[in-house]
């Protein structure tokens, strides 16, 4: 087994303490940055995206692998110049004003973050205003919004308007999630996407960028 | 520091107090004091008289101090084994609850065509395949019966077919002694000897009398073979509330019981110590349908209360579920199947029977099986109850991840998710969009698809060469002098 295989296993098998040894060492021995991100790190990531899809792997064991990905990410970024550190986007995702419900939508942070994206996780009961204000500040290419309660879900129309009024709608897309959503409503309110769990959320967000 | 700290290590479901239990076994000893039971053969006849039982030609009353005999000198336990490895994989006794299928049913549900069938060598080769890969499933029964070969030497077909497929434990029917001294030569050869199989128990006679307390010639001939040849033997008396018993929970109890006692009491005279299995099939029967049901929640009320008396007597028993009346598997086989495996797997009757039984035990269903496999994982993690430490309690854990945060990156979780928690592989929790995009089946789709994976897949530990020769020329002997 090389050893860009064998950091993808220890990402695959959640040891985050095993990938940064490893990753020193291959940096030790004059592997490339770029290639044991590409070919050791996020492949480990892709493989068990897959695994989850099919129900190999569970959530908590997903989380860990997450750590361990960017326990090693953490050690190749700083040598790589400006720019070339590989991000799929940036994503600012919140639960929507008056809900607190925000464990579908950690998960979907969390998810995002293995999978490449930089994610600004603004938190529950997040306004209208506050969605915008972070995207505009963290330069996002998508706005993640979700909700519990269909009494709170009717605010998500309210952070498209604000968008357009900005003149932001073109540049950043919208998508949402939650119990009570659907792609029907998502199309009724003018959405990007609608995502029904947080793989399809990594799905759907590759799509947009 | 703790003091007088009581835990309950598993769920538990009781009917009946021990007072109770003790009321019950008394009327049984006092069923066959008064009233007695026929015995149609003689032989077995003057060995109960020998003992001291009061005969009246056939009619046999039987004195309780021979119950309270026989009762003494049975095992309290009995160990069965894995045919190719000769691990001691089942423990009878206590509340160890295992599950496996029933036996001679006529008809199959063909899992390609979705035709009912008449059962074949082939179709309980096919069955007990499918039996041997299931987890949760411990023993086998035939699940059908060789309808292709010479009915008279049918069980040697019937159990070499199941031998070849399956290195689960058997529980094995036969036409009669003889038929059953064949199978114990076939299992002696799989084990490698008499001997061999004597200390590695790899099957188990099935035998039962007629209700009410009738024992057939057939019935007693098996009993005492499997006596003489110190093979386990469950012998199970099929009452019907109503008819063949009284229509009352307790009367049905009493009489079922003085049925197995009285097989129990012959078991023991034949061979003091040979490891016996109390059976008990008490159900109702539907008085507008006439069926012996296999669904009714009194079928499952008896066989709990017949555990607690099992317990009580410190006997292993034979118990039943996982089967129904429904006709095909639909919603009302999944209840009945489910309702019966909890209570069981709760209750505590060691070797439970009849998993995938449907149309009252006349059909063989591979998909009502897989689906009560799945049931048996759900029912054997609620047995498994909770565990409470200062380690589960996790009061550190949620110190720290406080009020507002989440559990996913904790390595408590990490450490405890899987074992807490049960996962399916049939029950199906996608998210409604998934589940629509693959295919937005029902269970019993699932099911099918799982039974043809597992038949198109799965291949058994097989016998060696020379072992499935030897076993094949018990089965042509038999067939030959069965056509002179």
């Amino acid at each position: 087994m090389s050893i860009l295989d064998e950091i993808a296993q220890g990402v695959i098998e959640g040891e985050a303490t095993k990938v940064a040894d490893l990753t020193k060492k291959a940096l030790d021995t004059g592997v490339p940055p770029l290639d044991i991100i590409n070919n050791g790190l996020v492949l480990g990531m892709g493989k068990v995206g897959e695994m989850f899809k099919t129900g190999e792997m569970f959530l908590p064991e997903v989380i860990f692998s997450g750590d361990a990905l960017y326990a090693g990410v953490g050690l190749v970024k700083p040598l790589l110049t400006d720019g070339s550190m590989p991000s799929k986007g940036t994503a600012v995702i919140g639960t929507i004003k008056g809900d607190l419900h925000d464990i579908g939508k950690n998960l979907v942070g969390m998810m995002l973050e293995s999978s490449g994206f930089t994610v600004v996780n603004l938190g529950a009961d997040v306004s209208p205003e506050s969605f915008v204000q972070a995207a505009k500040d963290n330069n996002a290419d998508i706005i993640g919004c979700s909700a519990m309660l269909t009494t709170t879900m009717i605010l998500m129309p309210d952070v498209i308007k604000l968008l357009e009024s900005e003149g932001l709608r073109n540049k950043v897309k919208v998508m949402i999630g939650g119990a009570p959503l659907s792609p029907e409503y998502a199309a009724k309110i003018g959405a990007d996407s609608y995502a029904p769990d947080s793989t399809t959320a990594v799905e759907v967000a590759n799509e947009l960028v | 520091m703790k003091s007088g700290y009581v835990a309950n290590r598993s769920t538990r479901f009781s009917v009946l107090s021990d007072d109770q239990c003790r009321e019950i076994v008394s009327a049984s000893k006092e069923i066959l004091e008064r009233t007695g039971v026929k015995i149609f053969y003689q032989e077995a006849v003057e060995i109960l008289r020998k003992a001291g039982c009061s005969v009246d030609g056939e009619q046999v009353r039987i004195p309780s101090r021979l119950v309270d005999q026989a009762l003494r000198m049975v095992p309290k336990r009995v160990t069965l084994c894995n045919s190719r490895t000769g691990e001691r994989v089942m423990h009878l006794e206590g509340y160890n609850a295992y599950f496996g299928t029933g036996s001679d049913t006529p008809f199959y549900i063909d899992p390609y065509t979705g035709e009912r069938r008449p059962s074949s060598t082939q179709s309980v080769g096919n069955n007990c395949r499918v039996i041997d890969a299931l987890p949760n499933l411990d023993f086998v029964m035939s699940l059908g019966i060789s309808q292709d070969v010479p009915q008279p030497v049918y069980d040697r077909y019937q159990y070499e077919a199941m031998v070849l497929n399956t290195s689960k434990p058997i529980v094995v029917t036969a036409n009669d002694a003889q038929g059953f001294a064949d199978i114990i030569e076939m299992a002696e050869i799989v084990a490698g000897g008499p001997e061999k199989l004597r200390r590695n128990p790899l099957i188990v006679l099935y035998a039962e009398p007629i209700s009410p307390l009738q024992h057939s010639m057939e019935s007693i001939t098996k009993l005492m073979m499997a006596a003489n040849k110190e093979v386990p033997v469950v012998y199970t008396p099929c009452v019907m509330a109503g008819a063949t018993v009284p229509a009352t929970m307790a009367g049905t109890l009493a009489c079922g019981l003085a049925e197995s006692l009285s097989g129990l009491v012959l078991h023991q005279l034949t061979k003091e110590g040979a490891p016996f299995i109390m059976g008990g099939v008490f159900t109702i029967m539907d008085m507008q349908s006439t069926i012996f049901s296999y669904g009714a929640p009194e079928f499952h009320l008896l066989e709990a209360a017949l555990a607690d008396i099992a317990h009580y007597l410190n006997l292993p028993m034979f118990g039943t579920c996982g089967c129904s009346d429904s006709k095909v598997v639909d919603e009302q086989a999944g209840i009945e199947a489910a309702m019966s495996i909890l209570l069981m797997a709760q209750a505590g009757p060691n070797l439970n029977h009849d998993v995938g039984y449907i149309e009252y035990g006349s059909t063989a269903s591979l998909e009502m099986l897989v689906i009560c496999d799945e049931i048996i994982g759900m029912a054997r993690r609620i047995v498994r109850g909770i565990e409470v430490n200062p380690e589960t309690l996790a009061v550190d854990v949620i110190d720290q991840v406080g009020p507002g945060g989440h559990f996913l990156k904790t390595a408590h979780t990490r450490k405890f998710f899987k074992t807490e928690t049960w996962y399916p592989t049939l029950i199906d929790r996608k998210i409604y969009a998934n589940w629509k995009s693959d295919g937005s089946k029902t269970l019993t789709q699932r099911a099918n698809e799982k039974v043809i994976s597992i038949l198109e897949s799965y291949q058994p530990e097989q016998l060696s060469p020379d072992v499935k020769q030897k076993l094949r020329a018990v089965v042509e002997r038999a067939a030959s002098k069965c056509q002179k």
